[in-house]
């Protein structure tokens, strides 16, 4: 009979002593796998330069009006992405966005990336409404930061030549 | 009666007047053949070659001039060797027309391959994507890949200003031609033509300021590629992001039918506001036209009249009522064209019940006599146009533009003023002698069948035109709805000094309160900026402009017309009739304050009557929507 | 044989008013003027005289459709002579300057035209100046002007200059270009026979064509056609040139073959090489095989196309087994490319495709896909374009990757 409870009780001991899989978040997080889509960031060049280049793609697949897009023209003196057009309004709203990813597919500067960031967190409907200012990644260190002013004649393709993705 | 001939296209059978094109006649039977440089409204080059087509014509023998047929009775078919543009191909009895067969699709297929081979990626940075030709015949007849190499592709200038107006982007161009025959043929000012030759061809302005025209804009609809592009819209809005609302212009008394796009913008604090100007199809008023006064219009918020003086609306209306009631008789009520006929109604109404004045400043006198006037955009051949006293391309552009056509159409244009104007060339007679130009035109007018007369002038110079007695006596106004303001019974008055020691309600433009303010005791003005007038006025009353309010307009041709509302109204400004009507109220008179009401209070007709369409005037012409959904107005009919 | 065209190399300064005058003193014109206007169309009809400009065309038919409701009628000399491998008119020109001017009196006659033009290529302006000379002195002798020869025709005949572009050696294109308008072909119908110059009904002829009037009224139509065949009746000039010991022209019976032009006349191929192909329209034709089929072909209308050619303006090419063909196709596309007058998109952006790849293939860069790709691209541009010149440009480079594959390897 011993032998029988003895049986029955060896899950419960082997649980006993087993390590838990609870993770201790926040002090301890588990990385994600590298294509979680979580928040959203505006990518920037090398130099500095946004990739941006408002031309409001993004928002027109968003299956949910996530997105609001103004476009405005770049200046040698104020200049904000190589080429013509920058983003001078980019307002995500994290109370529609459904992490779909659809803008990144449809981005053709590779702009707007979903990134790891899934803490997303705001107190008002007002506070959901991203703006660029939230979006935009930090100026790489050897980049300057924009607007920039530039050369006349260095950026006088439209749209700046782009890698192909297929080149990863 | 013009004669028809039938044809048969991709098996159905089309009845269409002699003289068609093959392309035209596909629309009638719904096909819609690919096409780039053709436009309905111009004649066809062929240049483009997207229109290819499998053609045959039923064979005839030579000797005898009868019909060949085949075995089974059916007329044997002579099918052309290699594919024809079915722009240039006028119908002809028995045709047969195939234009989805496996030849004509890969005719068609290779066409735009040559397009797009050296066309930009543009597509993110153009102002035309979502309603550009180009891109929509690429999802119907491209390819998914490209056979060109890159590298390869042809570069040119990409912002090049033609003019201070509109951008030309010489990559994006597929030298289609429409521009250049638009000013050509439809405008007569060939300011625009192409140079170098080959791949290198490319579109230049000839005219110094560059693309002097005021129809330039015009070039930016029929585009059918981003490369033609206005500076004002430039990065405004994406097509599919815009609001359309139907409207009417208001900066000439042409009456050309508009449509407003908006959309919420973040630069004006997340308000809805006008981004652009469309043109609508009506083709007795503006056909697809719009000219550039109309289509850059300025409807910022920049002083703007946010609020009335005193800051309350109960306190102001009461003021005003208070001194107006005081005057009595004596009250002047003081209008001008700019106000629409809602508005008008309600001013008249209030002025007539207190036995005040009522009256309308106009420069250009006669209102009285524009009784009989009508609609002249088919005139041709046998009919006369007098164009006396102003210069109607700065006035009333698209008037000039259909005295011009109708000049082109074989109608006898007199042009009687005494400067130069951009009418004579195209005119049969020219005078520099206004006395002069009326004796002519008694001559020419009696031997005419429909004849107009376009006036610029004060109240003899209308006597003398009416006296010509001719079919439609139109007075070129120098705003929008001046013949609303005839029509109600408005007087005119074109000497402000007459206001000395009156109490004034007026209503309009900035100039005109302006001198209210100046000649009158007390003025109340109901106006939509603030200005030192403004100020100075003994109540203002803010006030809403046509875009933000509902209502109508009646254009120098006597066509009532209606305009919605398109963005929401600025601070606290009420729409026109609305403050009248509250003022009337305090001064124990009742008005209506819904538009619709109002409208139907003076007219005979109702808003249902203005929003008629004709299924033929919704075309979408070369890419650009011309829709008119909303209504063509009516004309109304001659006084008695 | 004797000369019905370069007559000049028999009679030495027949360009002098005096000497023309003595040998010949327009007896054509003389007799035209006595005739019917009709019978002298009917007469230059039943010759069988084919456009020496290339199209072949016969004159006399050209000349019957004028339409005869719409008035005043021109004529107009086509001297824009542009095409590569074409030096024949310059010579008519220079050399035996009144027999063409002649032809071009008795086809005014014909159609009734008062004023008649001739539109030299814009870098002619030498030959122009001198016909003016010519045109001054046949007036002088009574053959132009007011009542010529004493009856009621009038005739004044003006040079006019082009400015440098081949596609206005195109009828309509040229019309424009004469109107002072951008020289681009127009559509067609109408032809310029109902509607041409100032869309007045014009007969454009090339010179040579009008140069052969004279001989045929002179010598009736029976006589022009003791030369030739009866489909190609009279003589050509043959304006022969590439890899052949004696380039130059010939003038020739039509019906004389290949082998006899290249080796008999021409001296045969220099340096002992071997003949490779023919171009026999200058640049706008297909590459002939130069095997002895296509050597013993005679030049004429209706056989070089048997051998995958088209005779056009009889300017024969000849290429010799030093001659790689896609170096050869990258020139002509090169020309055809910077000659493209840019109205129609195939011809415009085609010809810069195909000089593209040309250039990619010449160069060794190519594969063998640039190769089908540029076949297709020439095959996608034939009947789809607004003239012919876009139609021709692809002829060499479809038919030199057919027939000459190893070049594009």
């Amino acid at each position: 009979m011993l032998v029988e409870l003895l049986r029955g009780l060896k899950t419960t001991f082997k649980m006993m002593i087993a390590k838990p899989v609870t993770i201790q978040y926040p002090e301890v997080k588990r990385p994600v796998r590298p294509r979680y889509k979580g928040r959203h960031e505006l990518k920037r060049y090398d130099n500095g330069l946004e990739k941006c280049i408002g031309c409001a793609l993004c928002a027109a697949a968003c299956p949910a009006d996530a997105i609001f897009v103004e476009a405005s023209e770049n200046t040698d003196e104020e200049r904000y992405s190589p080429g013509d057009r920058y983003a001078s309004t980019y307002e995500i709203n994290f109370l529609r966005c459904i992490y779909c990813g659809y803008c990144e597919d449809a981005c053709p500067t590779e702009a707007i990336v979903l990134e790891h960031e899934y803490d997303v967190n705001f107190t008002s409907r007002f506070e959901a409404i991203f703006p660029k200012e939230k979006l935009i990644v930090p100026v790489p260190s050897n980049g300057k930061t924009t607007p920039q002013k530039t050369e006349p004649g260095t950026f006088d393709r439209s749209i700046p030549e782009m890698k192909d993705p297929m080149d990863y | 009666m013009t004669k028809e001939v039938t044809l048969t296209i991709d098996g159905k059978e089309v009845s269409v007047p002699a003289g068609s094109l093959v392309v035209d006649a596909a629309k009638k039977a719904g096909i819609d053949i690919p096409v780039f440089c053709y436009h309905p409204k111009m004649e066809p080059v062929g240049m483009c070659r997207q229109c290819l087509v499998e053609i045959g014509r039923p064979a005839f023998d030579r000797a005898t001039g009868e019909a060949v047929l085949e075995e089974d009775g059916s007329p044997k078919i002579n099918w052309g060797w290699k594919l024809e543009t079915s722009c240039t191909n006028p119908v002809s009895e028995g045709m047969v027309v195939k234009t989805t067969s496996e030849k004509a699709v890969k005719g068609q297929n290779d066409m735009l391959e040559f397009q797009l081979s050296s066309h930009p990626l543009d597509c993110p940075v153009c102002d035309k994507g979502g309603e550009c030709l180009l891109q929509d015949l690429t999802l119907a007849h491209g390819s998914a890949e490209s056979r060109f190499n890159f590298n390869e592709k042809r570069h040119s200038e990409k912002h090049f200003p033609l003019g201070d107006l509109i951008w030309l982007d010489r990559e994006r161009c597929i030298q289609c031609g429409r521009c250049v025959r638009f000013q050509d043929e439809v405008v007569g000012e060939a300011v625009l033509g192409f140079e170098e030759r080959g791949s290198k061809t490319q579109i230049m302005t000839t005219s110094d300021p560059g693309f002097d025209s005021v129809f330039a804009g015009n070039t930016t609809d029929i585009c059918p590629v981003g490369a033609l592009t206005t500076a004002q819209f430039r990065f405004g809005a994406r097509p599919w992001e815009m609001e359309a609302t139907a409207s009417v212009c208001g900066e000439c008394p042409v009456g050309c039918n508009t449509v407003l796009n908006t959309r919420r913008d973040a630069k004006s604090g997340g308000k809805i506001i006008v981004k652009r100007v469309m043109p609508r199809q009506n083709e007795a008023v503006n056909e697809t036209w719009i000219c550039d006064k109309g289509r850059f219009a300025d409807f910022s918020a920049e002083g703007r009249l946010l609020a009335p003086k005193p800051e309350e609306w109960t306190e102001a209306v009461a003021k005003a009522a208070e001194k107006l009631s005081a005057a009595k008789g004596d009250a002047v009520f003081l209008v001008d064209g700019s106000l629409s006929n809602e508005e008008l109604f309600n001013m008249k109404s209030l002025a007539d019940e207190v036995g005040g004045k009522a009256l309308c400043y106009s420069e250009v006198g006669g209102g009285a006599l524009t009784t009989k006037s009508g609609s002249y955009s088919k005139s041709g051949a046998g009919d006369a146009i007098l164009v006396i006293g102003g210069d109607l391309y700065a006035e009333a552009p698209i008037f000039w533009l259909r005295a011009k056509q109708a000049a082109d159409r074989g109608a006898k244009l007199i042009v009687a003023t005494e400067a130069e104007t951009r009418l004579d060339a195209f005119a049969t007679t020219v005078v520099r002698d206004v006395r002069k130009g009326l004796e002519i035109a008694e001559e020419v007018f009696a031997n005419a069948e429909n004849t107009v007369v376009l006036y610029s002038g004060d109240d003899a110079l209308a006597q003398f035109c009416a006296a010509l007695n001719p079919t439609s006596l139109i007075g070129v106004w120098a705003e929008a709805n001046t013949q609303g303001a005839w029509e109600m019974g408005y007087e005119a008055i074109s000497d402000l000094s007459a206001l000395k020691g009156k109490t004034v309600y007026v209503a309009g433009k900035d100039a005109l309160v302006a001198s209210a303010v100046e000649a009158a005791d007390f003025v109340v003005a109901q106006t939509v900026s603030m200005t030192e007038a403004s100020e100075k006025a003994g109540v203002t009353l803010a006030s809403q402009i046509a875009a933000e309010a509902e209502g109508t307009f009646t254009s120098a041709e006597r066509r009532v017309q209606r305009f919605f509302s398109a963005v929401q109204p600025i601070g606290d400004a009420l729409p026109g009739y609305v403050i009248t009507a509250q003022v009337a109220e305090k001064m124990g008179v009742t008005l209506d304050i819904d538009a619709e009401d109002v409208f139907s209070a003076f007219s005979d007709l109702n808003y249902a009557d203005l929003a008629k369409v004709s299924a033929e005037e919704s075309l979408l012409i070369g890419g650009t929507c011309y829709e008119n959904k909303q209504g063509l107005g009516v004309t109304l009919p001659a006084k008695a | 044989m004797d000369y019905m065209l370069l007559r000049h190399r028999d009679i030495p300064k027949l360009n002098q008013i005096d000497v023309f005058m003595k040998e010949d003193g327009f007896e054509g014109l003389k007799k035209a003027l006595k005739m019917d206007t009709a019978d002298v169309t009917n007469e230059v009809k039943a010759a069988g005289l084919r456009g020496r400009g290339g199209a072949g065309f016969p004159a006399g038919v050209k000349w019957s459709f004028m339409d005869n409701n719409n008035w005043p009628h021109y004529v107009v000399a086509n001297a824009d002579e542009s095409e590569p491998g074409t030096f024949k008119d310059r010579e008519i020109m220079e050399s035996n300057p009144f027999q063409f001017l002649e032809g071009i009196a008795i086809a005014s006659y014909a159609v009734g035209a008062n004023a008649a033009y001739i539109y030299l290529r814009g870098e002619f302006w030498e030959v122009a100046h001198f016909l003016d000379e010519k045109i001054e002195e046949m007036e002088k002798a009574g053959f132009l002007g007011e009542n010529i020869q004493g009856t009621d025709c009038s005739l004044k005949i003006y040079t006019h200059l082009g400015a440098g572009a081949y596609i206005c050696g195109e009828e309509t294109a040229l019309l424009e270009s004469m109107e002072g308008k951008r020289g681009q072909p127009r559509v067609r119908p109408p032809f310029p026979p109902s509607q041409g110059l100032y869309n007045k009904p014009t007969v454009v002829n090339n010179v040579e064509t009008l140069t052969s009037v004279p001989y045929i009224i002179n010598n009736g139509a029976y006589g022009y056609r003791k030369f030739g065949t009866e489909k190609s009746p009279g003589t050509k000039i043959f304006s022969l040139s590439g890899n052949v010991n004696k380039p130059g022209n010939y003038e020739l019976p039509l019906g004389t073959t290949f082998r006899e032009l290249i080796f008999t006349h021409g001296g045969g191929i220099p340096d002992g090489k071997s003949i490779k192909a023919i171009m026999p329209a200058g640049a706008s034709s297909s590459m002939v095989v130069a095997n002895d089929e296509a050597l013993d072909t005679p030049l004429t209308y209706e056989d070089v196309p048997n051998v995958g050619g088209d005779l056009g303006s009889a300017s024969v090419i000849v290429v010799d087994d030093s001659v790689s063909l896609d170096w050869l196709i990258r020139k002509t596309m090169d020309f055809f490319h910077h000659e493209s007058c840019g109205k129609c998109t195939p011809c415009r952006e085609g010809s810069y495709w195909m000089k593209k790849l040309t250039e990619r293939i010449h160069s060794g860069e190519g594969t063998e896909e640039d190769v089908a790709l540029l076949k297709d691209v020439a095959t996608q541009m034939q009947g789809t374009t607004l003239c012919a010149l876009g139609e021709f440009s692809t002829m060499a480079v479809v038919s030199s990757i057919e027939r000459f594959p190893e070049d594009f390897a």
